[in-house]
């Protein structure tokens, strides 16, 4: 069972996301509080993080940059899901490994991670 | 010979019949008056005399000359001659006579005495000479120079009522303009740019345009663009400038400059007209950034619609539950709709705004066609779309904006033939471009709406009720292909099918 951690201010994103992968088997925790997102990949070790750009408090890339930085973490798959097309450049500008536009189709969803996962 | 010719004494000197000969002969009329007699008659006329007055010898012979004034005595030269007559002088005058017939006769005048040994005077001789040709000329004259002050008049009155009129349209026009010579002097302002610039026309007028009020006007490109530009590019509309002006704070104008070609001494003079558009760049991206907002915000939502319904749509194929399935498959495919319209609203606002950004890339087009193609086919089980002609050709463009173009085109075939089993994409290569032409047997345009279906927001007026839709497809399509330096039209007749064509270069 893989760990998954999933960050959008947006709680009902972060509800139907975790419905999603949780549905495909996999073990989801979410917080709608970027900041803490870096304290909590530290903690947890999740096998994949995914993260929205535009938040309150740290934006996506900001979370991303951070984390890419931080040695120990690096190796951790990051996910970016924006609702903007535009947000693919930033992303992938910050070190994301992969974009996800929302509103995405499930099976999109669930192929991006499974694929950050082999 | 005449009469008195003859009377005269034969002296056996020939030099006085001489003389009389030749008075005789005289185009000038000749007179000779008695100056012993009372009332100074006449003693002598010539033949001119005659012919110019329209008397006969016989009328005139023992008359005071006034017989010629037919009335008109109240003349400054009949008393000039008057007064000569009675003081025995010599006089010159110009008299307005009338011949027999009653017509005027302009008279150069001249009279002479003739005195005896003792010095009385015995005769006068008048010599006459018509001038009033000459008289009727100078008149002429005179009329023509009145008739021409009469016109000056007019025309300057005309041209200070046109200059007038001119004037207040200038200053009505809610726009600055400002009259440059060739130096870059000033020469006049209208209201609108004082009460703008918060300036006085008298504080501007005359000086250097870049130097007035501390350099505020001395920007580099607007420089550039009077001194260099404008001579080769005349006149040059939409120079925008942003500046930030002492009196009225940060402006962003925009600037049409014509340089006055027309010969005279208006040549080369500037005329600038500054549009202010601050206000208006704001409003445009208060609106660019609300439509940017609001598809974003309503990105949210849709998320969750569709996560969860997919979710559940799954949940209810894994349990064998298929009470619900069509009821999921309408819902999907209204979730796709408004997924597009939030896509083709974001394209509208970015296009208007000059930020849709192109991504040009080397691709063969046969694959643009063919997956436009069987995106296309997969949404529809009415219609089939068959693919004639060449496509094999490496093209540069941006393959996802032509895929959308495709896409918008191919599902308007096919929306708009309901009742229609096929729709028709036919490639070809042409010289420097590729063309694709799209043909329906649906329900067609009215040749009235071939421009206008292209314009954003516009719709058919015979589609609008029985299809649903924006106008913003043909729109965005229309745009995408112009960014491509392309052509997109459409040949139609109403009620006999449509088709759609675009060609684009091939290289870019």
């Amino acid at each position: 069972m893989s760990k998954i951690l999933i960050c959008d201010d947006e709680q009902e994103i972060l509800d139907i996301t975790r419905l999603i992968l949780e549905d495909s088997g996999h073990k989801v925790l979410a917080t709608v509080n970027s900041n803490t997102v870096a304290s909590l990949v530290e903690k947890e070790q999740p096998d994949v993080l995914l993260i929205d750009l535009w938040m309150p408090g740290m934006s996506g890339d900001q979370v991303v940059r951070q984390l890419r930085k931080n040695e120990s973490l690096s190796h951790i798959p990051i996910i970016v899901i924006s609702a903007s097309k535009e947000g693919k450049e930033i992303a992938y500008a910050a070190g994301a490994d992969d974009f996800l536009e929302k509103p995405y189709d499930i099976d999109a969803l669930v192929a991006i991670v499974e694929k950050q996962l082999a | 010979m005449d009469d008195f010719l003859k009377r005269l004494p034969y002296t056996g000197q020939t030099d006085i019949r001489l003389f009389a000969a030749a008075v005789s002969a005289s185009h000038n009329g000749v007179v000779i008056t008695d100056h012993t007699q009372p009332d100074e008659p006449i003693i002598y006329c010539n033949k001119a005399f005659e012919s110019i007055t329209g008397y006969t010898n016989k009328e005139i012979i023992g008359h005071n000359c006034r017989f010629l004034q037919d009335g008109d005595n109240n003349q400054e030269a009949r008393h000039l001659l008057r007064q000569a007559i009675k003081n025995g002088e010599h006089c010159q005058v110009e008299i307005r006579n009338y011949k027999k017939n009653g017509r005027l006769i302009w008279n150069e005048l001249m009279i002479s005495p003739v005195k005896d040994q003792e010095g009385n005077v015995t005769n006068f001789i008048g010599i006459q000479n018509d001038i009033t040709r000459r008289k009727e000329a100078e008149t002429a004259l005179i009329v023509e120079k009145d008739h021409l002050e009469d016109r000056v008049l007019e025309r300057t009155e005309e041209l200070q009522e046109s200059e007038a009129y001119l004037a207040s349209i200038i200053e009505t026009i809610r726009e600055s303009l400002v009259v440059l010579d060739e130096n870059m002097k000033v020469l006049s302002v209208n209201d609108h740019f004082c009460r703008f610039f918060k300036s006085a026309e008298k504080d501007i007028r005359g000086k250097v345009l870049f130097e007035h009020n501390n350099g505020q006007w001395n920007l580099p490109e607007l420089k550039n663009l009077l001194i260099n530009v404008l001579p080769n590019n005349n006149p040059f509309e939409d120079f925008e400038i942003e500046n930030e002006f002492p009196n009225i704070g940060r402006k962003l104008l925009v600037l049409n400059a014509r340089q006055v070609t027309l010969k005279g001494k208006y040549q080369d003079r500037i005329l600038l007209a500054i549009e202010d558009i601050t206000e208006r760049r704001e409003i445009e991206q208060r609106k660019e950034d609300f439509i940017s907002i609001a598809s974003h915000e309503m990105k949210t939502p849709l998320t969750s619609i569709k996560g969860n319904l997919q979710l559940l749509h799954r949940k209810a194929q894994q349990n064998n539950d298929t009470q619900y399935l069509s009821g999921f498959e309408t819902a999907a495919k209204s979730i796709a709709r408004l997924e597009k319209l939030i896509y083709d609203l974001l394209d509208v606002s970015k296009i208007q705004s000059g930020k849709v950004g192109f991504n040009f890339t080397k691709f063969n087009f046969g694959n643009l066609i063919t997956e436009a193609v069987n995106g296309v086919q997969a949404t529809t089980e009415t219609h089939t779309i068959v693919t004639t002609g060449m496509a094999d050709i490496e093209i540069t463009a941006d393959f996802g904006r032509l895929e959308q173009v495709l896409l918008n085109l191919l599902s308007n075939a096919v929306k708009y033939s309901p009742n229609g089993n096929q729709v028709m994409v036919h490639t070809s290569i042409l010289p420097d471009h590729v063309k694709v032409s799209i043909t329906d047997t649906g329900v067609g345009i009215h040749e009235r709406d071939h421009k206008r279906i292209f314009e954003r927001f516009y719709r058919a007026d015979q589609i609008s009720e029985k299809f649903p839709g924006v106008g913003i497809g043909l729109y965005v399509s229309n745009e995408i292909i112009k960014e491509h330096k392309g052509t997109l039209w459409v040949e139609s007749q109403e009620g006999k099918g449509s088709v759609f064509s675009f060609t684009i270069p091939i290289k870019r």
